[in-house]
């Protein structure tokens, strides 16, 4: 019953226990606590506690040791860690005097403009999202477009002439240089920038302070770097960091001052606070899930109902769909300018799959239990990608933690990218003749006879986009067994490998293209096996095996099957992609977690679930209290409240303020909450 | 004197009923079956005169199609409006079909198309023709099959779908200039691949490597200004089909050895950056912390605190 709790020892600082009001022990510098306050800046955690059962008589040895040394235990890192450095949002208001009075102030007519206003600031969310969604889709096209071509250019050129290694070092070189920039600004401006950026908002939004996660700085870190990192050829998606760019976009907006310009407009100072912050952030994540894919009500409700928020009522659904809406509609708008059929709103989002066709893509009923094998197996698949990109983060955390390199190792995937893909398609065999529709952009012949195109390179030699939709939507024949298996093989690698470096990058797009390139040749093989029965189009088995693999990876089930179903606009694929992301789920669970909850781990966030962990509801508070309680008095000396502010080990944001009435007894007066306003507050002191 | 002559106009007067009585039932007859009183017209006859025999079925049916009154029928210009579209027609099937295989339809048959285009129109025009009728509405429209809109639309597809429009001159009497300079080349490229299609394959890779790439230039020209019919592309993909599958002309596999001497040196730098971060770099330890928590003793006697 006890097992999963065990008592650990407590190292005794003889120091700290002199009782609340006297002079603290701190201030008279004894020797323990000063290497405390000079590691406070670095990075100090936690240890969960792990209560064991031990005997009275170990205890003693281990306090003795403790105290002899007198110094923190030093551990690699690994994911059972909380690190001291997050605090909480607070969502409580501090109900002061001056709060009081100024709710007081507030007229009927005024509580109106608030309510106006909020709905004004989510249009205002939603229109700069589409914006910034649109920005980064132009800017991707036009720069991987100009890369293409260049690179296409020498390829025609020396195949004849011979030299192709010349080709495959200038596609490296152009890889790297643009990871090169991507990787820079993230490791040396913004860390946080880093990665999908869904890890942070989950945790911003499930209320935890995050630092600089939702600053200017790591907008414009992040949009750039996603730029770089997708015209640099990374196996890599735009759509985690639409994400976190919509929820700073929103944090900013709605506190009407950017702390990184440090300016004031002096507008919306009522959602100064983190309750309002917090929900605007949550639609502003909302709003970019809905630019990101073109699924408002996938985006609007219920990602955010997902992942984010933890108190939920029905206007924040109203607001948050609102603002989804605007994005969308916004990115369609400007995207149809850009395409010149100004107001042909057929691009609601930055990723197309295209529209799946009613009648041929109908599915029967004995496909179901393909469905769900083959959701098993996107689970099983994403839990092993789960567990690679696991170890390989804890390898990085751990031995490749500087800046410098980071940024190399980010170049060194670049080229390795380019590389693979390179040697793929001058080895593969496949040619295929090109369709007068001409689907792809930069169709390369390399060695096949004069109008046939290399197949392999309809899968590599493009940004992962289009080769989703061109898995999903080409005709049978277009890729063959070969092909497609060996690009599932490399591509899994590419991406588990990808994930996680110092560039802003997410896992969507690279998840579904996997499955959706296992998915095509589930459906190749079926279509084989049985020449008698008429399968339908690979495309569709594309479809799911996409879903089966994302399902696998990040572990979302609601949200993910609408945005599916939203993004190929085709309602009749609702009932299968369910099951299959409820498959994927259960069979993914049961190896590993998914990807993200996996990196809040690793990231030591101190993340609240749903629900306590299990068998440790018996735990008393007593048990994971601090003791002794660390109080005020109501007179308190300034240097007392420093020091008690400053202690690294006593991270309490609120302390209670007692009194002592007659003798030992002490009566509690009052709590007093918001340590950064005192903090403040004697900073002007001092 | 009078009586016989009486006699013999009662006689007529009780035929004319009988006759007309016929005529009438043929009349009703016919007009139940047709929704609009305007029939098909007759290709036969372009007189109403009424035939009674109903007794033979085929007749009666043939007969059917001629027992209309003038005012119901297609007037003479129509008529022959229908015929001479008939005729342009069937000649330019006639020049099609030959020209299926190698594709030739743009070459050959523009002026047929040209002709059977402008009598086309000319039926669909809103003008009066002579005698103040509309063409159009009579030949045309009259009945659901609308057969001859469905026919020469046919046609206008298939003209479409071939993008002839692209290599002909405008007044569609033949191949335009560029077309024609492209048949020149081609005509060069085949005379070359005749020469020496008997002997040693690779011979007339490196013989005719220059008509060919000239060619290819042409068309791949031809393609990026969307100039191109589907006679050009037919012949240029029969070609290629002879250069690359038949002749085995195409690039060769260069030099692999370069490549993979590249490509796995690329392959080797990130386990070296690996190993040596591992080796070299420190690796970055975390600080424990120990919270301070309440002394309480053993798990016995938190088990007595809960039972008491």
């Amino acid at each position: 019953m006890a097992n999963i709790t065990k008592k650990v020892s407590w190292s005794s600082r003889g120091d700290e226990s002199g009782a609340a009001g006297e002079e603290t022990p701190l201030l008279n510098g004894s020797e323990q606590s000063r290497p405390l306050r000079q590691m406070s800046s670095g990075s100090t955690v936690f240890q969960i506690g792990r209560l064991s059962t031990v005997d009275l008589d170990e205890e003693i040895t281990t306090e003795e040791q403790d105290s002899a040394r007198g110094r923190p235990k030093e551990i690699p890192h690994n994911e059972k860690l909380l690190s001291l450095k997050f605090e909480s949002l607070d969502y409580d208001n501090i109900e002061n005097q001056l709060f009081l009075e100024e709710e007081r102030r507030m007229s009927f007519v005024a509580f109106r403009c608030l309510e106006i206003s909020r709905w004004v600031i989510c249009g205002l969310i939603g229109f700069l999202t589409g914006l910034i969604a649109c920005f980064i889709d132009i800017a991707v096209e036009q720069l991987a477009g100009l890369k293409y071509k260049l690179i296409k250019e020498n390829i025609v050129k020396f195949t004849e002439a011979g030299g192709l290694s010349i080709s495959l070092l200038l596609w490296v070189a152009l890889n790297s240089f643009c990871v090169m920039w991507g990787s820079i600004i993230v490791a040396f401006i913004e860390p946080i920038a880093a990665g999908s950026g869904i890890p942070q908002i989950k945790c911003f939004l499930n209320g935890v302070k995050v630092p600089r996660v939702v600053r200017l700085k790591t907008l414009v870190v992040k949009v750039v770097g996603v730029i770089f990192s997708v015209v640099g050829g990374l196996a890599v998606g735009k759509e985690g960091p639409m994400i976190h760019s919509g929820a700073v976009l929103a944090a900013g907006v709605s506190q009407g001052r950017s702390t990184s310009l440090k300016k004031d407009f002096k507008i919306f100072e009522y959602f100064r606070r983190d309750t309002e912050k917090r929900d605007f952030v949550s639609a502003g994540a909302a709003a970019g899930v809905s630019a990101a894919f073109g699924a408002p009500v996938a985006g609007g409700v219920l990602f955010s109902l997902e992942e984010g928020a933890s108190f939920w009522n029905q206007m924040l659904t109203w607001r948050i769909f609102f603002a989804s809406m605007i994005s969308t509609f916004t990115l369609n708008f400007f995207l149809s300018i850009y395409h010149n059929k100004p107001g042909e709103l057929s691009n609601p989002g930055l990723i197309n799959f295209g529209r799946f066709e009613s009648e041929a893509m109908e599915y029967n009923l004995y496909e179901i239990p393909l469905f769900i094998a083959m959701g098993a197996i996107g689970g099983g698949l994403g839990a092993f990608f789960n567990f690679l990109n696991y170890w390989l983060t804890i390898f990085r955390i751990r031995y490749v933690h500087r800046p410098c390199l980071q940024v190399m190792e980010a170049m060194l995937v670049a080229a390795v990218t380019a590389t693979v893909a390179f040697i793929m398609i001058y080895f593969s065999t496949d040619c295929q003749p090109l369709g007068p529709d001409h689907t792809e952009e930069y169709p390369l012949q390399l060695f096949c006879a004069d109008g046939e195109y290399n197949s392999m390179a309809t899968a590599f030699f493009n940004t992962p986009e289009r080769s989703v939709r061109s898995l999903f939507h080409n005709p049978t024949g277009t890729y063959n067994s070969l092909t497609l298996g060996l690009f599932t093989l490399t591509y899994f690698f590419l991406a588990c490998w990808t994930y996680g470096l110092a560039v802003s990058a997410g896992v969507f797009i690279p998840s579904l293209l996997i499955g959706a390139a296992w998915g095509r040749l589930c459906g190749i093989l079926l279509a084989s096996t049985t020449s008698t029965v008429m399968w339908a189009d690979p495309g569709k088995y594309a479809l799911i095996g996409a879903a089966a693999q994302l399902g696998g990876i990040v572990r979302m089930t609601l949200s993910l099957t609408v945005i599916m179903v939203e993004a190929t606009g085709n309602v009749t694929y609702g009932l299968p992609i369910m099951l299959v992301l409820m498959t994927a789920k259960i069979v993914g669970d049961y190896f590993q977690e998914g990807l993200y909850d996996l990196h809040i781990k690793l990231g030591s966030v101190p993340f609240l679930h749903w629900e306590a962990p299990a068998t440790s509801h018996w735990l008393t508070a007593r048990e994971v209290m601090s003791s002794p309680v660390t109080c005020l008095n109501r007179i308190e000396k300034v240097g007392t409240i420093v020091d008690t502010l400053s202690n690294t080990s006593t991270n309490h944001n609120g302390f209670p303020v007692v009194v002592q009435v007659s003798g030992d007894d002490e009566v509690l007066f009052d709590l007093a909450t918001d340590k950064n306003a005192w903090c403040k507050i004697l900073h002007s002191c001092i | 004197m009078s009586l016989h002559r009486y006699e013999l106009g009662f006689l007529l007067i009780i035929l004319n009923i009988y006759s007309l009585g016929l005529i009438d039932a043929v009349n009703v007859t016919a007009s139940d079956s047709a929704a609009n009183p305007l029939q098909a017209p007759s290709y036969q006859s372009h007189s109403s005169s009424a035939v009674y025999k109903p007794a033979v079925d085929s007749s009666y049916s043939i007969n059917l199609l001629s027992s209309f009154p003038e005012d119901v029928e297609i007037s003479e210009y129509c008529s022959e409006m229908l015929r001479l579209f008939g005729q342009r027609y069937v000649a330019y099937v006639n020049c099609l079909i030959p020209a299926a295989r190698p594709v030739r339809v743009c070459q050959n048959c523009s002026p047929e198309y040209k002709s059977l285009s402008d009598v086309f129109l000319n039926i669909s025009s809103d003008q009066m023709g002579p005698g103040n009728v509309s063409c159009r509405d009579s030949i045309l429209r009259s009945d659901r099959l609308m057969l001859v809109f469905l026919l020469y639309g046919n046609l206008a597809t298939i003209w479409e779908k071939s993008n002839c429009k692209q290599c002909v001159t405008t007044d569609l009497k033949g191949p335009n200039n560029d077309t024609l300079y492209y048949l020149t080349l081609l005509n060069q490229t085949i005379t070359c691949f005749e020469k020496y299609k008997e002997g040693n394959h690779t011979e007339l890779c490196k013989s005719c490597i220059l008509p060919y790439k000239d060619l290819n230039d042409m068309y791949s020209g031809m393609e990026k200004n969307s100039t191109l019919c589907i006679d050009l592309e037919d012949s240029m993909n029969m070609t290629r089909k002879l250069w690359s599958k038949n002749f085995g002309c195409s690039y060769p596999h260069g030099e692999t050895i370069p490549v993979i001497a590249v490509s796995s040196f690329m392959l080797f730098l990130p386990i070296i950056f690996y190993l040596s971060s591992f080796l070299h770099s420190e690796q970055k330890k975390r600080k424990l912390i120990h919270p301070k928590r309440a002394k309480s003793h053993n798990s016995l006697m938190n088990i007595q605190d809960k039972q008491s």
